[in-house]
């Protein structure tokens, strides 16, 4: 389907004024216009503002919106706000899927995540541009949604090029429909959007030429310790890397309960803290630095892998960007990779 | 769909001193929580927090529950503090079980030592319950001094079984104290008892050094990797796999485990730290 681009943005608008009984939609913005680096952030779609929906992945994690930094968990209360988030890039696609994997099909159900998701409806887009951190290609993606979206765009000049990812689209494209012009696409659209991706993905390639790696992890755990100090030198625990994750979903479960009432709620928690593995008596398996900073590689690359059989890195660089000690995340993969090469 | 975070709300109604830092609460879950020996349930003080313990009481009765908590660190602190008539918050139960199946017609051997022994009455009294289904059931039992031992009053009732023999050691006597059985470590007794471990299981249960020098000794007189079942403690904090705090390699203990046979883990680093 191709949609002309101010036409798409007034539906947007009608729809985030309540049209198909939806209450929201969110959409990427500029985090600060006289920036000459672009970035980006979620927010709640206004009327005058220019949207970008090419570009690249927003500061902020698709998590923020599913997975929220702190949530009441039990009792839990319907959440029956139907929203369409629309700007989401690949490695969120990815991140999601992930924590899908985690948090719906592990046997048990986190019901806040599940209601967040039943409720959204994703539009994913293209990426256009390149942020200097941009890595999906390092870890078998790319900077372009192949599934786990509703509906994804890709920008063909003054218009979208849609593509319909899921049968539940189907009701708010017939509402698109009756609002305005949908054209059908030919085959040059198609061809246009395929040019202009592998355009984008050759660069990313280029772009991070020298950071490759060989892809596999499976001796990684062999890595001495020694290789690890040498890496996390600079690493001041934080945990910027965990929380701004897409794919980190590490949680604190806080008893808020009452007199009356039990109540759970869960935010947060990082695997780089001291305090995370740590029992009772003062006991924890990972008190150096460095054994938490080791952790959180094997979690990406060995544990979320035997456990979902996906690596958990989505190659969003977001660690790499919010890093206080500037440790380039891509970089840490590709020593220790190539260490676990010679071990092997 | 099932809320995993769901807090049963359960009535404290006896609490035992069981030794000078351990205590046994004893109380009733408002909902009955179905659950089989060796997994765990989350017991929450209101405003306080939670934490993971194994019920000490048999499955076999789902409305009654006996937990036993050693003081070690703030929440059990708090516990410590509770009296008969407070009400506290049960998720779970969570986890892996004990393989009572493949336990039955064999001759078994139970490890403990210290609060280690909770999980292990639980266990124990399970197994008791149809205690015709095994051969035997050898229960060695340790703690650091007399005053240590826990469940003292109903060693006399656990003895009376034909095939079943309950051997209690302590590390030492002090001055001071009385005590007739045995004085040495509780994974000494191994050299005193009539060891079968040819395809016989074992299950080991106490303080992380008691663990690992019991499944050393275990494995030294021939028993099987694949036979000796550990419980692993970590902060098991969410109980279902999501918080990942309690990894052990790709493990969760309280997903994959609590309950893990040495041959699943005996790769992964610091099991028994």
């Amino acid at each position: 389907m191709i949609v002309n681009k101010n036409d798409f943005h007034s539906f947007l608008k009608k729809v985030n004024n309540g049209l198909g009984n939806i209450n929201e939609v969110i959409v990427p913005y500029r985090a600060r216009s006289d920036d000459e680096n672009p970035s980006f952030h979620f927010q709640r779609f206004e009327e005058n503002k220019i949207l970008f929906l090419d570009f690249f992945r927003t500061i902020d994690p698709i998590k923020i919106l599913f997975y929220l930094f702190r949530e009441k968990v039990y009792p839990i209360k319907n959440k029956n706000l139907k929203r369409v988030i629309v700007g989401v890039k690949a490695c969120d696609l990815k991140a999601l899927h992930l924590l899908d994997k985690a948090m719906l099909q592990s046997g048990f159900v986190d019901p806040a995540y599940k209601q967040w998701r039943d409720n959204s409806l994703i539009i994913s887009s293209d990426c256009d541009y390149l942020h200097e951190t941009c890595s999906c290609n390092l870890v078998n993606g790319h900077p372009f949604p192949e599934n786990g979206f509703d509906l994804n765009l890709s920008v063909i000049g003054g218009n979208y090029f849609i593509q319909i990812g899921s049968e539940r689209s189907q009701e708010f494209v017939e509402l698109m429909k009756k609002e305005i012009t949908v054209a059908n696409s030919t085959v040059s659209d198609i061809e246009i959007v395929k040019a202009n991706r592998e355009k984008v993905f050759n660069r990313l390639i280029e772009k991070n030429n020298n950071l490759t790696h060989s892809g596999d992890f499976s001796e990684i755990r062999k890595v001495e310790h020694k290789s690890w100090e040498e890496v996390s030198e600079a690493c001041i625990g934080c945990g910027a890397c965990t929380n701004i994750c897409p794919s980190c979903y590490c949680l604190i479960l806080n008893d808020e309960s009452t007199d009356k009432d039990f109540i759970k709620v869960r935010s947060y928690d990082s695997c780089q803290w001291y305090g995370y593995a740590r029992v009772a008596g003062g006991g924890t398996p990972r008190p150096k630095m460095t054994e938490r900073f080791r952790n959180r590689y094997l979690c990406k690359f060995d544990y979320m892998y035997k456990n979902f059989g996906e690596f958990g890195c989505t190659g969003c660089g977001r660690c790499t960007e919010a890093c206080a000690a500037k440790i380039d995340f891509r970089q840490v993969v590709k020593n220790v990779s190539s260490v676990a090469q010679e071990v092997n | 769909m099932q809320n995993p975070y769901e807090v049963i709300p359960a009535d404290v109604y006896e609490v035992i001193q069981e030794s000078p830092l351990i205590r046994t609460l004893r109380f009733k879950p408002k909902k009955p929580i179905t659950f089989k020996t060796g997994q765990f349930i989350e017991v929450g003080i209101p405003g306080i927090g939670e934490g993971p313990f194994t019920p000490s009481s048999s499955h076999y009765i789902v409305d009654d529950m006996d937990v036993t908590i050693m003081k070690t660190g703030f929440l059990t602190e708090q516990v410590h503090k509770l009296h008969a008539g407070a009400t506290i918050g049960i998720r779970g139960p969570f986890g892996s079980n004990y393989p009572l199946e493949k336990f039955k017609g064999k001759d078994v051997l139970i490890l403990g030592g210290g609060c280690g022994l909770a999980p292990l009455r639980s266990l124990f009294l399970t197994m008791l319950h149809d205690n015709k289904d095994y051969n035997s059931i050898t229960f060695l039992a340790g703690a650091k001094t007399p005053k240590d031992c826990i469940y003292k009053d109903e060693v006399s009732e656990w003895r009376k079984y034909d095939n079943v023999r309950f051997i209690r050691a302590v590390d030492e006597v002090p001055p001071g104290e009385q005590w007739a059985e045995d004085v040495c470590l509780v994974t000494k007794l191994l050299q005193k008892i009539n060891m079968k471990p040819d395809g016989n299981p074992a299950i080991v249960c106490g303080p992380p050094v008691m663990m690992k020098f019991g499944t050393f000794d275990l494995l030294k007189y021939g028993y099987k990797e694949e036979n000796l079942y550990l419980s692993m403690e970590k902060k098991m904090y969410c109980g279902f796999g999501q918080c990942r705090h309690c990894v052990i390699g790709g493990y969760y203990a309280c997903k994959d485990g609590p309950v893990f046979t040495y041959d699943q883990i005996k790769n992964e680093e610091a099991i028994w730290d």
